[in-house]
């Protein structure tokens, strides 16, 4: 494969990777007058062709089965995750670029996206601040390791980010769930005051739900419609997706240059060890170019970002780029998921009426246990996301009660009867980093480009086990005193925990830190090692507190995008 | 009633194709940057996808023979009966489906033609007669045997069909219920355009007196 030798052109500033980061930092510095050049590995986004709000099951020949019955019988690499109407583009097997799991390790499963937008264009958009005492674990309970910034440092990109995404909320005062800049929260469903209700019973708080959610227009999108179909897309742009929200907007600014299907391969740097440009293919043309820049900032994905340093090796970066001190791709975690769902045969007879609603639950719990901690018998906490309601039937939604009905007019009676009773718990909660936990490059392997793929080690420890066991003993008593019956959740770990990787909130691994030997980037996600280079996804994340990574990573790459710029302007970069 | 097969292909005999709708919408989002795309349109959009227009005719089965598609459509219908409310099976198109998924996945076409192979056996043994040309008790009798084998009970002998009968009842209840029959008789309101979100007092007046029941 022939490089395309750079062009003359000098770019100001490159970011690799579209999605909740790299769009932050791409609208935050065109907004600011800097012109940037931004690599994202899949192709454009076309809400139009792409996304499948409105439609009905019916709609297509399939009903949602697949081309090729795929949902029911196909392989990763063909079945999509989340179901056909999601407007998921991406997933755990992509063909062509594998990942490999070492033997010290039972499973991990690593979610990639490849298009404008990245994983925000299907997200939950569940948007939590960290809390205060979340910037400083270590001084809490001795574990795990602080940030180099507080809280103080990130709040004015909390508001920021929240005044600009627009977020729903309400003001509440809890300590764990810092209160934020918020848009008028939509009512509690029906089933979500009754599981309220048993909350309340346990002493345990369940406030409106804070989600990247529209509900009075504004920066030109219209208020949520409320069709509850975030997942699929929103054609009219009124929840948050980096690609509607973010990158169209930069592109009207003129300062944007968007390169799509651009793999990036490897940084470059001059003699000196500094970043002098980014290597990628184009996989439109399978040819390799290269980018001369002033600045880089890395935004590719927690993991995807350490695998770019850690392949751009030279005599001068032997172990990787911006890896001095050994933590790239150190430290890596995942939420702690631990879900159950259960039939409450009391809401059998709830009058029918359209529970669609502003798409994900419009309650949640955030972590109550803050002044028990020590009693607990584990450390830190979780949240508690609410499913239930009456949702539009799809395919595999009456399977099981109709094996339990057997045939006939018995299956359309039973149905009846409990559509709708079904409720669901999903416990995300805080994983420590472990040394057992980390990606690195494996040696053997190479994806369709030839670029060295990631080797995953990871490992729950006891803490996170214990929980997940509180998580279970909490969501049974819930489901319990609302007459229900709990049922296991599906896939698991062998410790009970979801699958590493699975919650698809993968952190750390580009940890930032106030020690230049201990961590990789500044306060500002900038590399300890190397002024010119910058990483603004989760990569950063010295911990992964129980709150869902997106607002904080557009926090900080706010924060990081105008530190930027007033270095730039500065002449400092 | 033949149901009218679906196609993606949606026609609109008098005014441009929700696909040429949907494409000037787009160009207009385009046009104004960003998604100032207003409340309007979504309803249009909306509706226009309500409305899509379904195309009607006779049905040739593309993967299953006549005489397979025949005793699918039948067996379709004892598993949904027409009777009880709602509507039956063939009414949902879970034949159409399930011969479509056949025709795209040979795994499943080999599961439905061996099982319904095996459906004309075991009934020829029983009656002398193929599924189709068997009385609704004798195919009521059978189907009852095969949930008494599949709960644990029952003639031994009817093992070997109880895979497929699941996934027969499977596909066709997916089917019904992703039907526009389906959807109505379950109760779904939902998919529509909305100013605003608020759950009716009847529903929220309902789960207090469940909550006040169990001393929540």
């Amino acid at each position: 494969m022939a490089t395309v030798q750079a062009r003359s052109e000098l770019h100001d500033v490159i970011v690799v990777g579209s999605g909740a980061g790299g769009a932050t930092v791409a609208h935050v510095l065109t907004n600011l007058g800097v012109r940037v050049t931004l690599l994202e590995a899949g192709p454009m986004l076309d809400p139009y062709s792409e996304f499948k709000e409105h439609n009905w099951p019916y709609d297509f020949d399939h009903r949602g089965a697949g081309k090729g019955a795929t949902q029911y019988l196909g392989n990763n690499n063909d079945s999509k995750p989340f179901g056909f109407f999601t407007t998921t583009s991406g997933g755990w097997q992509l063909e062509g670029e594998p990942y490999t799991v070492a033997d010290d390790t039972d499973d991990f499963w690593w979610f990639r996206s490849r298009i404008v937008g990245g994983r925000t264009n299907h997200y939950g958009r569940m948007s939590f601040r960290f809390a205060d005492y979340d910037f400083k674990p270590r001084e809490r309970d001795g574990l795990g390791w602080n940030w180099p910034i507080s809280y103080e440092d990130i709040a004015p990109y909390y508001d920021k980010a929240e005044e600009f995404i627009g977020i729903v909320g309400s003001h509440e005062g809890i300590r764990s769930a810092p209160d934020g800049v918020f848009h008028e929260p939509p009512p509690p469903r029906a089933h979500e005051l009754l599981i309220q209700r048993a909350s309340h019973k346990m002493d345990i708080p369940c406030i409106p739900n804070r989600r990247a959610v529209l509900t009075r227009p504004i920066n030109g999108r219209p208020a949520c419609h409320y069709c509850g179909q975030c997942g699929r897309g929103c054609r009219t742009g009124s929840n948050y997706s980096a690609s509607q929200t973010q990158i169209f907007p930069a592109l009207d600014t003129g300062r944007l240059n968007l390169i799509d299907m651009a793999m990036a391969r490897e940084i470059t740097t001059d003699a000196n060890g500094r970043i002098n440009g980014v290597v990628y293919i184009d996989k439109r043309s399978g040819e390799e170019r290269q980018l001369r820049c002033r600045i880089l900032v890395l935004a590719a994905s927690a993991c995807e970002s350490a695998r770019l340093l850690l392949n751009s090796k030279s005599n001068i970066n032997p172990e990787g780029v911006a890896n001095s001190s050994g933590c790239v791709g150190r430290y890596l975690m995942d939420t702690v998921g631990y879900d159950i769902g259960g039939v409450v045969p009391a809401l059998e007879g709830l009058p029918r009426y359209n529970s669609d609603g502003a798409g994900g639950a419009h309650l949640y719990m955030p972590w109550w246990g803050l002044d028990r901690e020590g009693e607990l018998g584990f450390p830190r906490g979780y949240h508690i996301e609410l499913g239930g309601g009456y949702q539009m039937p799809s395919i595999g939604m009456f399977t099981g009660v109709a094996q339990e009905a057997g045939y006939g007019t018995a299956i359309k009676d039973r149905a009846r009867r409990e559509y709708g009773t079904r409720i669901s718990f999903a416990g995300r909660g805080e994983m420590i980093p472990n040394a057992s936990s980390y990606c690195e490059i494996d040696p053997n392997v190479v994806d369709r480009y030839g670029i060295p793929v990631l080797r995953f080690h990871f490992k729950w420890s006891n803490h996170e086990i214990r929980q997940a066991e509180h998580m279970r003993a909490t969501f049974t008593e819930l489901i319990e005193s609302m007459g229900g019956t709990p049922q296991l959740p599906g896939v698991r770990d062998a410790s009970g925990i979801s699958i590493g990787g699975s919650i698809i909130h993968e952190v750390g691994a580009v940890r930032m830190g106030d020690d230049p030997r201990e961590s990789v980037l500044n306060g500002y996600c900038q590399s300890h090692d190397i002024d010119n280079l910058f990483v603004c996804d989760a990569g950063s994340f010295v911990s992964n507190p129980d709150k869902n990574p997106t607002l904080t990573i557009n926090a900080l790459a706010w924060r990081a995008s105008e530190y930027l710029a007033n270095e730039m302007q500065r002449g400092n970069l | 009633m033949p149901y009218p097969t679906t196609s993606t292909t949606e026609v609109e005999p008098n005014g441009p194709t929700r696909r040429e709708v949907l494409k000037q919408l787009a160009l207009a989002v385009m046009a104004a940057g960003t998604a100032s795309f207003n409340l309007e349109a979504a309803r249009v959009v909306h509706e226009i996808t309500n409305n899509t227009k379904i195309q009607t005719g006779t049905y040739t089965p593309v993967s299953l023979s006549a005489q397979q598609f025949r005793t699918i459509s039948r067996l379709t219908d004892v598993i949904i009966p027409p009777g009880g409310g709602g509507g039956s099976g063939t009414d949902a198109g879970a034949p159409e489906f399930i011969d479509l998924l056949c025709s795209e996945n040979e795994q499943l076409a080999t599961i439905f033609r061996d099982g319904l192979t095996w459906f004309d056996d075991v009934m020829r043994e029983r009656t002398g007669n193929v599924f189709v040309e068997t009385t609704e008790p004798e195919q009521t009798e059978l189907l009852d045997d095969l949930v008494e084998v599949e709960q644990g009970r029952g003639p031994t002998d009817l093992r070997a069909g109880i895979g497929f009968f699941a996934w027969a009842r499977r596909l066709t209840v997916d089917a019904y219920y992703t039907s526009p029959v389906g959807i109505t008789d379950v109760g779904f309101r939902g998919n529509q355009v909305l100013t605003s979100y608020s759950t009716p007092p009847d529903a929220i007046a309902f789960v207090n007196n469940i909550a006040d029941d169990l001393g929540l």
